[in-house]
């Protein structure tokens, strides 16, 4: 079989078997196929897709012919020899199926109608089409992957028009595309349950009814937790080294916030889209209602996270949209063990608009290779206003202000804050991770920041000097 | 315990009159002014604490004794005192 052809016949095979389509139909699923090619994002300039029927200005016309199921591949082949034609290819996977070639300069559609009058050998016969480019037109990777057809149709979820951050159309006075991309990457990926982030906060509301099929639950096979101080601890739900009660449920709203952001259940005709609409968030517990906790709580809770690790939980992102200005070489320590057991720690950079080059803000700031920190963006791709920065000591931005998202008790808000721009980042990076759940820290970190949308804002910002977007870092 | 505007100023009242040792008829109202706080300590971290980095709406309520003024930041959740002799406190969380 010639290769060049193999995937265009198979995928025109299936179209012809499903749908006994038009050719019109087909034009319009090729097209689409191409059109995501050339719109890689090292594509300076990407013409227009249009169908065309090949015959019209190629070699030879090209003619998918499906003969009846009686007739073997020899007639087949006299048949064509008969016709001055040549079979140019067989496509095994549907019985028949055969693109012919034509020797004799005529018109596709000729050939097809003079295969299509064989009504007692053949079903049907039809010219096949390529996609050619229009060269008279200039489209950027950009403006090709925004036509309506390229992109996922946008979730039922009723507030998903609130959501700017994953697709802004200039809502609200907002600046059109300042978003993460999360249409497009969507065409590509909505997340797996093969992936858990955890998210080190003030709890989660695990009963929300937009986060409830998505919050992770210890499965059978994983011991409960032990702990040499408080003994076994019935971690069902996560972990709570707050009070130490085993029970993670929310009671300030924030963390349930942050895990709305990276994975409530999407097109499930309920609030907002989780930028994963599938993954498995566990809640680990160790700030109170107030908001505030004890290193120490956060280091307990990132030690359970590590423990559930090697009892065989794919813990692969800690989400921490926390801080404080006090380094503590035992949270760096603890960190740093997480980043041995293949677990990303995504750290909010901190609202107190100052510069984290000369100011640090921890855990944000410790230089570990498993360590994001990130800073907010508003609707316009600006910095926010309340957001800390630091060319060498911020990675990364990521939208954090006016962000809807869970709170408590099935309700939903806006909430803002470098907390709403960190599982931004947290939820692209199980993006990532769901198309390869084991892939190392290194990697998925090299993705997030390499990957980003440079902004003349962020210049001098950010280490990156960009915002995050989810379409690149997954490479679609 | 879930504060109000005014159970919030109350409580920082009896603080302040506490730490001081006056009497809380001495201790004047200057303002209380509704505010965003950068973070979940109010922007009034006490040593060690870490703070969920969301802005958070509360009251500034500003105490007058003795000729001198005294900061305390409220939500609903906590009462702190900023800057009293250089340090922050936690009244009531």
């Amino acid at each position: 079989m010639n290769r060049n052809n193999i995937w265009v016949h198979i995928i025109l095979a299936i179209v012809l078997i499903g749908l006994a389509a038009v050719a019109g139909q087909i034009a319009r699923w090729v097209s689409k196929d191409r059109a995501m090619e050339v719109s890689k994002p090292n594509s300076k300039v990407a013409p227009k897709p249009v169908a065309v029927p090949r015959s019209v200005n190629e070699r030879e016309a090209e003619v998918l012919v499906k003969f009846k199921s009686n007739v073997s591949l020899t007639e087949i082949n006299k048949i064509a020899a008969k016709n001055n034609d040549r079979i140019e290819d067989e496509i095994e996977t549907v019985r028949g199926l055969v693109a012919i070639d034509d020797l004799d300069n005529a018109s596709a559609e000729k050939i097809a109608e003079q295969y299509s009058q064989m009504s007692d050998l053949v079903e049907y016969a039809e010219p096949n089409l390529e996609i050619k480019l229009d060269p008279t037109q200039t489209v950027s990777p950009r403006e090709l992957f925004d036509r309506s057809e390229l992109l996922t149709e946008a979730p039922n979820d009723p507030m998903f028009n609130d959501q700017w951050a994953l697709n802004n159309v200039g809502q609200n006075g907002g600046k059109q595309k300042a978003d993460i991309g999360a249409l497009q990457a969507w065409t590509k990926t909505k997340g797996t349950k093969k992936v858990v982030v955890a998210v080190l906060d003030t709890g989660v509301d695990y009963t929300h009814n937009d986060l409830l099929t998505n919050m992770w639950i210890r499965p059978d096979n994983v011991p409960a937790y032990k702990d040499n101080q408080l003994g076994t601890i019935n971690d069902r739900n996560g972990f709570n080294s707050d009070d130490n009660l085993s029970d993670p449920m929310d009671e300030n709203g924030h963390g349930t916030h942050c895990a709305g952001v990276i994975g409530a259940e999407g097109n499930n005709n309920e609030g907002i889209a989780g930028i994963n609409w599938e993954v498995e968030i566990m809640a680990l517990k160790f700030l109170g209602r107030s908001g505030s906790g004890t290193t120490k709580n956060a280091i307990e809770a990132i030690n359970y996270a590590i423990d559930r690790k090697r009892n065989g939980v794919n813990i692969r992102v800690i989400s921490a949209s926390w801080g404080s200005t006090a380094k503590s070489k035992a949270l760096e320590d603890a960190i740093r063990a997480a980043g041995a057991e293949g677990i990303l720690f995504i750290a909010a950079a901190g609202n107190d608009a100052t510069d984290n080059d000369k100011r640090p803000h921890y855990p944000s700031n410790y230089k570990l290779p498993n360590v994001i920190s990130v800073a907010a963006t508003d609707r316009n791709d600006n910095l926010a206003s309340f957001s800390n920065w630091g060319v060498k000591t911020v990675h990364i931005a990521a939208p954090g202000k006016d962000i809807q998202s869970t709170w408590l008790k099935d309700s939903y808000r806006e909430a803002s804050g470098t907390s709403m721009a960190t599982p931004q980042v947290s939820g692209v990076a199980a993006l990532i991770l769901s198309t390869d759940p084991r892939m190392s820290v290194e990697k998925v970190r090299d993705r997030l920041l390499k990957s980003v949308d440079k902004i003349d804002s962020l210049n001098g910002k950010v280490e990156t000097g960009g915002r995050l977007n989810a379409a690149k870092a997954i490479g679609n | 315990m879930s504060f109000s505007q005014e159970s919030a100023v109350k409580r920082a009242k009896t603080d302040l009159a506490h730490r001081l040792r006056v009497a809380e008829n001495d201790i004047q109202l200057a303002s209380v002014t509704e505010k965003d706080f950068p973070n979940g300590s109010l922007g009034a971290q006490t040593k060690g604490e870490m703070a969920m980095q969301m802005i958070s709406s509360g009251w500034q309520i500003d105490l007058k004794a003795n000729g001198k003024n005294y900061e305390y930041r409220a939500d609903k959740y906590q009462i702190r005192l900023r800057d009293f002799n250089g340090k922050n406190y936690i009244i009531e969380s």
